[in-house]
């Protein structure tokens, strides 16, 4: 998908998405405690890179992803997406580039129990107000390149949590986004399920050059990537090539 | 696929959600159709018990000096606003001879043509007279005469006998407005012409056009008139009636607009609930790419098709539900049912009002929905209400609180009408429920400690759900607060001045017998002193009679305000008919055997009279100066009434006669009285009438009137029961998921039922003890908002029987509600209830 109406083209940048001294801190349970869930992450992501955040739990890696997609807003620091901060956008232009230039990928798969496979995977398109049979053709063609062409009539109940899964994916893919970020994508599946998902994505990225950032806390499945970010109390504390770098 | 779709699959995923949804519109809008067609059969039905009690609403143009007058003095009037008719009448005593029988009957002179097209006459059969030789009958007089349209009467007039035919049989109910006793209606010309009073007039009653207000006609025909003629509200008749009829039309605006209120909280409830279950659905949207604008217009666009749907079903229950309210009300006033009015606007109203309502219900949660943090959104805990809705709640209940005392002080010093309770309340019951969140949740704690230890468990988990979700249990629970604020209050305010009024009529009328005056009032005339204190001895000699007393009525004037001299004789050895206040009943009746008088409660509000000030009184265009000793509740006449002896009535404004008797008699001889009794009536064209009757009379009108407004307060409650029913069943459908995992986790299912009963039944004893004080607060309100009307306070009692019966109905409605769906959710499939999402 183009960038959202009044975003000015801008000379594409060597990194598809950077941060510049990003933080994120949060009020406690105590009115006065203030939690430090990210401290002055710098970090940038080249277009077709399969990125890996891993951490123990806590570590902060959850939040720099979702600051990343644009779903919270950091405390200091920025994101740039292809050269735009996130920071200076309102809640609507934020929305037109969370639907249009990122697709999510969660843990627990979030499909609209309501709604077919095909149906929840054309929704970003039909946000954004694409007729129904073209969100139906990309939708399709989402569901194909991940393999559940053949589920599309069905409902997320009436499919395996591997199979949702791959669903979520072709969703984030469904509207060619610039950048996936996947969060603890095969935490809820069983290792036939985790590593059929994972090659999924090694696959996109390979095939179809598309920027993959992932948060796991499985070495298994970080293994995958091409890049692996380590992180520990907020802050970065490795940036390492992965064992699937060429 | 667009986002109307979505819509429909998530209607056709969780069909009871939306239901639901719609049902609360379709109960609001309901509730709202048929309260206002009860309340406005209820009005109808007061309008033809006051018509049949004291007739039409009227005001009567007579001389100064109570004397007939040439009806060509006095100027057009037909065209003063609020006019419905101007009929001059005149009265004749006379003679009926029908067959055998010779009766002593009043006759009144009227256009009986014109009486009759305007409605204001009903003839049971036959037409209106038309020539001289034509009249028309009491239908009740001519059934017991065995006289039928066609026979002939012959007439004793001052002139000559006449034989007439009777044209027509007219309704004894629609003559009581006009013909002050008389049973014989003939034309005015005809009737003056044999008795020789060519053009002369014993009054011209003005009829008043519904909804006008009385005061305003009052002083603009008064404007209007010569001096020699004088205005005034007739002395004398039933406006206990009107005032009670007057209390009980405030209490049905108070009812309906308590009843909208409901509505809404119903409606507010349904559509936060049926947005907060959808939180993550809604945060997934956003995550998406949806924008706020697009989710808001989802939820809003849901709401208006919701609250369509609903209204429209709504609409048509209340219509059905109205007929048979309706006809009950009518029964309940033992008025002939006027049929069901329904105006032309008000069903396209109430549907435009119950989407308008849906979409603004809506409108608070899709905010909420759409500013939540979306990583919270996401969650799968439920989110806590932001702070500064909390604040903003608590800062709105007390700009409410200080909303309605300022009305209640507006009113108490005469910058706002009486009718402003109507709007205090509300508003004040608003408050009641806007504070209802922060008194909800320590209520729900202290009443959870006395939960039995055998349900410690689901005590604890009852209470922690409720805790959880302080606005919406608040808004469930604002529903029974209205409703048992309603009965409570209103209740207790009906009751309060139903004992008051009821406490002074049996204080005022303590007889065995009342012989009433028929015919023209001319009774206030100083010609029939003589003969009334004749039958006044006669009645006093008959073998049997205790004691007789003497009232005597007449319009007057204190202060340019229209009052009703009360004169009685005020037997020394019978208790003081009298309730004084702040002075002791031996002062007052001291006072009164000096000559002075004591002035009614609404009398002094009027005219600025207080105890210990001297009067300036006109009766039959004298002026006369009295002291007034004391003020006394009274309703003869809304109040605006004075009250003094007969010695002295007559040695100051000529009062003479007495216009009422009350005979009261020896023990246990009070049925041996009715024979002789009657004689003497028939003889002076008076009225014999029981005690019993009198006082069946009134406890007609009275039950008449407190039925019906308990049955509209029943509506009410019917309305919140089932606006509770409504959000305790999406309660327990948002809660399938947690009541699944209890059940995972080892719960039995009776224990869920047990759960989820107990937590409906915590929520509807809290709700209860909150409404219980908003209703007694209610209480305080309307009886401090009657002072002004009564002018003097209203005593307030605390009835445990009102407040035990509403707070078993908040138990009992809260049980029953929860106990179907928790039935039905614990007949989930356990999988299937944990999937629920």
């Amino acid at each position: 998908m183009p960038w959202p109406p009044g975003f000015h083209a801008m000379q594409t940048p060597p990194s598809i998405l950077s941060t510049e001294r990003l933080e994120k801190t949060f009020a406690g349970g105590d009115a006065e405690a203030m939690v430090a869930a990210v401290r002055g992450v710098n970090l940038s992501v080249g277009r077709g890179e399969f990125v890996a955040v891993t951490g123990a739990s806590g570590s902060g890696k959850s939040t720099l992803l979702h600051m990343l997609g644009g779903i919270t807003r950091p405390t200091a620091g920025r994101v740039l997406l292809e050269g735009v901060d996130l920071a200076t956008l309102d809640d609507d232009a934020l929305a037109a580039i969370r639907r249009r230039r990122i697709g999510f990928v969660f843990q627990r798969y979030n499909l609209l129990p309501e709604l077919s496979l095909l149906e929840n995977v054309s929704l970003p398109l039909a946000l954004d107000g694409v007729t129904p049979a073209r969100c139906e053709t990309a939708a399709r063609a989402a569901l194909e390149a991940v393999g559940m062409d053949h589920r599309g009539s069905h409902r997320p109940d009436e499919l395996s949590g591997g199979e949702q899964q791959r669903g979520a994916i072709a969703r984030a893919l469904v509207t060619d986004p610039a950048v996936v970020l996947a969060d603890e994508p095969t935490g809820a599946l069983d290792s036939a399920n985790s590593s059929r998902v994972v090659q999924l994505l090694q696959r996109l990225v390979a095939e179809r050059q598309q920027t993959v950032i992932l948060v796991t806390h499985d070495p298994a499945v970080a293994a995958a990537a091409g890049r692996v970010v380590r992180m520990r109390d907020g802050q970065v504390e490795s940036d390492s090539a992965g064992n699937s770098r060429p | 696929m667009r986002l109307r779709g979505l819509l429909v699959r998530q209607w056709m995923r969780r069909p009871g959600r939306a239901l639901a949804a719609a049902a609360s519109v379709a109960v609001a809008v309901g509730a709202a159709v048929a309260t206002w067609t009860a309340a406005d059969a209820s009005r109808q039905g007061f309008q033809r018990l006051t018509e049949a009690v004291a007739g039409v609403p009227t005001i009567d143009v007579t001389a100064r000096d109570g004397q007939r007058f040439v009806a060509t003095a006095v100027p057009r009037l037909v065209d003063v606003p609020g006019v419905r008719a101007v009929v001059p009448l005149f009265y004749r005593p006379s003679l009926l001879r029908v067959g055998e029988n010779r009766l002593r009957e009043v006759a009144v002179g009227v256009d009986v043509e014109a009486l009759v097209s305007a409605g204001l006459l009903a003839l049971e059969s036959g037409e209106p007279c038309r020539e001289d030789d034509e009249l028309v009958l009491d239908a009740t007089l001519a059934k017991g005469l065995g006289v039928t349209v066609g026979d002939e009467v012959l007439f004793f007039a001052r002139r000559r006998i006449a034989r007439m035919r009777v044209t027509g049989l007219a309704a004894t109910n629609s003559l009581r407005w006009f013909a002050e006793g008389a049973t014989v209606v003939a034309d005015i010309q005809v009737l003056e012409s044999m008795s020789l009073s060519t053009a002369e007039v014993d009054r011209i009653r003005i009829v008043l056009a519904p909804g006008a207000a009385r005061e305003e006609v009052l002083t603009a025909v008064s404007g209007r008139l010569p001096e020699a003629l004088v205005a005034d509200v007739p002395a004398g008749r039933a406006s206990l009636a009107e005032d009670v009829l007057h209390s009980a039309n405030l209490g049905l605006d108070f009812v309906t607009a308590l009843t909208l209120a409901m509505a809404w909280f119903i409606v507010g409830n349904a559509m936060l609930m049926n947005v907060a279950e959808r939180r993550r659905g809604l945060s997934l949207i956003r995550v998406l790419g949806g924008t706020a604008r697009q989710v808001r217009r989802l939820v809003t666009v849901e709401a208006a098709i919701l609250g369509g749907i609903g209204a429209a079903v709504g609409a048509a229950v209340g219509l059905a539900a109205a007929g048979p309210i309706s006809a009950g009300i009518s029964r309940a006033l033992q008025t002939s049912a006027g049929g069901v009015a329904v105006h032309p606007l008000l069903v396209p109203v109430a549907v435009a009002l119950g989407i308008v309502i849906a979409v603004a219900a809506a409108w608070w949660p899709a905010r909420q929905a759409t500013s939540l943090d979306l990583l919270e959104g996401l969650s799968a805990l439920p989110a806590e209400p932001p702070r500064e809705s909390m604040r903003g709640l608590l800062l709105a209940a007390m700009v409410l609180t200080a909303v309605a005392f300022a009305c209640e002080l507006a009113m108490a010093f005469g910058i706002l009408p009486p009718r402003a309770s109507v709007v205090s309340g509300v508003v004040l019951l608003l408050a009641f429920v806007a504070f209802t969140p922060f008194f909800l949740i320590p209520l729900v704690r202290f009443l959870g400690g006395f939960v039995p230890s055998r349900w410690r468990i689901e005590g604890r988990l009852a209470v922690a759900q409720i805790v959880r979700q302080p606005i919406r249990t608040a808004l469930t629970a604002g529903v029974l607060v209205v409703a048992v604020s309603n009965g409570i209050g209103l209740g207790h305010a009906i009751r309060d001045s139903v004992d008051d009024v009821l406490g002074w009529y049996a204080r005022m009328l303590k007889a065995d017998w009342v012989l009433t005056q028929a015919g023209a009032l001319s009774v206030s005339r100083q010609d029939r002193g003589a003969a009334s204190r004749a039958m006044q001895d006669d009645v006093g000699r008959l073998d049997g009679v205790a004691d007789v007393e003497g009232i005597g009525v007449a319009t007057g004037r204190i202060s340019g305000q229209a009052c009703v001299v009360i004169a009685r004789d005020l037997p020394a050895g019978l208790p003081l008919p009298l309730a004084p206040v702040d002075a002791t009943e031996a002062d007052v009746r001291a006072a009164l055997e000096r000559g002075e008088a004591v002035a009614g409660t609404v009398l002094a509000q009027r005219t600025g009279l207080k105890a210990g000030d001297a009067a300036v009184v006109e009766v039959f265009g004298r002026k006369t100066p009295i002291r007034i000793a004391a003020l006394v509740v009274d309703y003869t006449s809304g109040g605006a009434s004075l009250v003094l002896r007969r010695d002295a009535a007559r040695r100051l404004f000529g009062m003479e006669a007495a216009d009422v008797l009350l005979v009261t008699a020896a023990e246990g001889r009070a049925a041996s009285l009715r024979d002789p009794l009657e004689v003497i009536a028939r003889s002076h064209s008076m009225f014999l009438r029981s005690y019993g009757d009198l006082r069946g009379f009134i406890d007609r009108i009275v039950s008449g009137v407190v039925g019906s407004l308990w049955s509209i307060l029943g509506l009410g409650f019917v309305v919140g029961s089932l606006g509770v029913a409504n959000t305790v069943t999406m309660s327990v459908l948002e809660q399938q998921r947690s009541l699944g995992l209890l059940r995972a986790v080892g719960m039995r299912r009776g224990q869920v039922v047990g759960l989820v009963v107990l937590q409906s039944m915590l929520l509807g004893a809290a709700a209860g003890i909150i409404g219980l004080v908003s209703g007694v607060t209610t209480a305080l309100f309307i009886q401090f908002a009657s002072q002004p009307l009564l002018g003097h306070p209203l005593a307030m009692h605390i009835r445990p029987g009102v407040v035990i019966a509403n707070l078993l109905a908040a138990l009992a409605v809260t049980a029953l509600a929860a106990w179907l769906p928790a039935r039905r959710a614990v007949k989930l499939d356990l999988l299937e209830a944990l999937s629920t999402e």
